[in-house]
């Protein structure tokens, strides 16, 4: 990894830069949260953004996206084409950089690849920023707080300049042509170091930090709490649609008016959804919200980590906010604190 | 009542297409004016249809055969029912359009102790009302086969409904609520500022379209059958609104809503 330091005052230089090439989106300020969203200056971007209310996945997997067209007459394919815009993502916590690399392993390190997927994904530079965390934050628990790769420039805040890290020869070469990036000095580090100690000092010590969450997950499996979590489920699904890691969809037809022509579409699809585990012939293998809010946490906290070694969870606190019913992953953290208090109590 | 003896195959395939009737009870004729906003597709969508009666533009008798029965409106009136379970029985298949024929919607909201109105606001019930009965949405007497909802519906929502009844669809209506589409769409929510907001537990689909112009849920998509009514008191009392405004609330689209009539009284 290629270290290089900044001065604070030449990012808009950077985000200019990216502009030249690029669509740029980032962070800003709509109604009362933060969003990413195209920009057209770099003063239109807020930086020290708390956690915006939904994720980055948009980018990759859209909410709604046309996989292929066809002719309803003759049932044949008809010619369709992705576009694609060339895109920087600038101003991604590290939490939503581990999240996408979540993403990555479904999507494009698999078996399968997703071809939708792989193209949104190669057209996409990404620069991190470091952040403070906020009260809904957890990232730290899973070991999200900080992202190793997935990105193309990672900013860190040390003050009045920032330490970029850098990992692609693209991003490189607009960094270098739009800035004037020099070696880190030990001051640079020192400061890093110190950066770093107060974002670790700044998470909400209310959260508790549970070791072993995955094999208390199976432990706990038939306990009465996904009774009473599940029962309050609004089956909304609020809580997939602003997960930076959700990535189940659905797939489903439309006609054009005339009835001529048809697209294929996949929309986002929730398992805490009624409908989720619904099969030919009308069985459902989860009609109970104890049943489904259970299986989300379980891939979340439990089944992913068995699949590819990590949680799918990243801790970024979206669900924590969206789920009017405060259903979410701190509340099974919570829950197998006081699990453990009464086993002491009782031992 | 929502089970279809269509079983996902559409009416066409008879060598002509497939006849519609649009007929109305209780509304505005709103919903029905509204598929003309389609504009410039209704050529398109009547190319695929033999359309041989449209209460909106049609004095002649609705004739004695068709394939669809669209239909808006709630049913008021003993006429009314009578009327819908003849519909029912010639026509193959039944899209039910707008909150007043699917919820029950602005008519339900009387439906309460209905038999008290009527001489609340007239000294003598005239004899046009007909002989009035309890409102109720279409669903409550017969089986409806597709519905769109809101009020007023959108009209391409519309198109997608009634193709669905021509060419055939196994498609699941949506049990999601509003919330998720917010989520989507990135607004800010309302209870965040303590503003009550029905989406909780309304049927997803309208894409939250108030929302999006700053404006609480009302209700007009009716309850999504998956809706956690007691859990959304909860969340209401949580984010410091008052779980009766959110009843009450409910009362404007969701009278006629067993799930609404049992759990409030």
């Amino acid at each position: 990894m290629l270290y290089r330091v900044i001065d604070a005052a030449e990012l808009p230089l950077l985000v200019s830069a990216f502009m030249q090439q690029y669509e740029v989106v980032a962070p800003v300020k709509r109604g009362r949260s933060y969003v990413f969203d195209a920009i057209e200056h770099p003063e239109d971007m807020v930086l020290d953004y708390p956690t915006t209310s939904a994720s980055l996945k948009k980018y990759f997997l859209p909410p709604k996206e046309t996989l292929m067209r066809f002719n309803a007459q003759t049932n044949r394919v008809a010619e369709h084409t992705l576009e694609v815009p060339p895109r920087v993502i600038f101003g991604a916590h590290a939490c939503d950089i581990n999240a996408i690399n979540r993403l990555d392993q479904v999507f494009r390190d698999g078996t399968y690849n997703d071809p939708y997927y792989c193209a949104r994904r190669d057209a996409t530079l990404i620069v991190g920023i470091s952040c403070t965390p906020a009260d809904s934050c957890f990232c730290h628990l899973w070991d999200a707080d900080e992202a190793r790769f997935g990105y193309d420039l990672f900013l860190q805040d040390i003050g009045d300049r920032f330490l970029v890290s850098i990992s692609s020869v693209e991003a490189a070469n607009i960094l270098e042509s739009a800035c004037n990036p020099r070696e880190a000095t030990d001051q640079d580090r020192i400061d890093f170091r110190h950066a770093t100690r107060r974002r670790q000092a700044s998470f909400n010590p209310g959260i508790p930090d549970i070791q072993d969450v995955a094999m208390l997950m199976d432990a706990f499996h038939k306990d009465d709490f996904w009774e009473e979590l599940g029962s309050r489920c609004l089956s909304c699904s609020a809580c997939a649609a602003v997960c930076p890691t959700c990535f189940c969809f659905d797939l489903q037809d439309r006609l054009s008016p005339d009835g001529k022509q048809g697209e294929r579409y996949r929309v986002w699809d929730a398992c805490t959804s009624p409908q989720f585990a619904q099969v030919a012939g009308g069985h459902n293998f989860r009609p109970e919200g104890r049943e489904r809010v259970r299986h989300r946490m379980y891939h979340k906290l439990n089944g992913f980590l068995a699949n590819h070694d990590r949680m799918l969870c990243v801790g970024c606190g979206r669900c924590v906010k969206a789920c009017k019913a405060d259903i979410n992953p701190v509340k099974v953290l919570e829950f197998f604190k006081q699990k453990g208090a009464d086993d002491a109590s009782a031992a | 009542m929502t089970t279809t003896e269509l079983s996902g195959i559409g009416v066409r395939g008879q060598g002509r297409p497939a006849r519609v009737v649009v007929a109305s009870f209780a509304s505005c004729f709103g919903c029905q004016l509204q598929i003309t906003n389609i504009e410039q597709h209704l050529m398109d969508v009547l190319g695929q249809i033999d359309l041989v009666y449209w209460q909106l533009t049609d004095s002649t008798p609705m004739p004695e055969e068709f394939d669809i029965a669209v239909i808006e409106g709630a049913v008021t009136t003993e006429q009314a029912e009578s009327q819908l379970k003849e519909l029912r029985s010639k026509a193959k298949a039944i899209i039910a359009i707008g909150s007043c024929a699917v919820t029950g919607g602005v008519p339900g909201m009387v439906s309460r102790d209905f038999y008290e109105r009527p001489s609340q606001v007239y000294p003598k019930v005239p004899h046009a009302c007909g002989k009035m009965i309890t409102p109720r949405p279409v669903s409550a007497i017969v089986n409806v086969d597709f519905e769109t909802r809101c009020c007023p519906i959108d009209p391409y929502d519309f198109v997608v409904m009634l193709q669905r009844a021509i060419y055939g669809s196994n498609k699941l209506a949506t049990t999601r609520t509003l919330c998720s589409d917010c989520k989507r769409n990135e607004t800010s929510c309302f209870f965040e500022d303590g503003t009550l907001c029905l989406g909780l537990v309304t049927s997803a689909g309208c894409g939250a379209r108030c929302v999006n112009l700053g404006r609480p849920c009302l209700g007009c998509a009716g309850l999504s059958p998956s809706a956690n009514l007691d859990s959304a008191r909860q969340c209401c009392e949580r984010y410091g609104v008052d779980a009766r405004a959110f009843d009450e609330r409910l009362q404007l689209f969701n009278q006629t809503n067993p799930a609404v009539e049992d759990s409030d009284r």
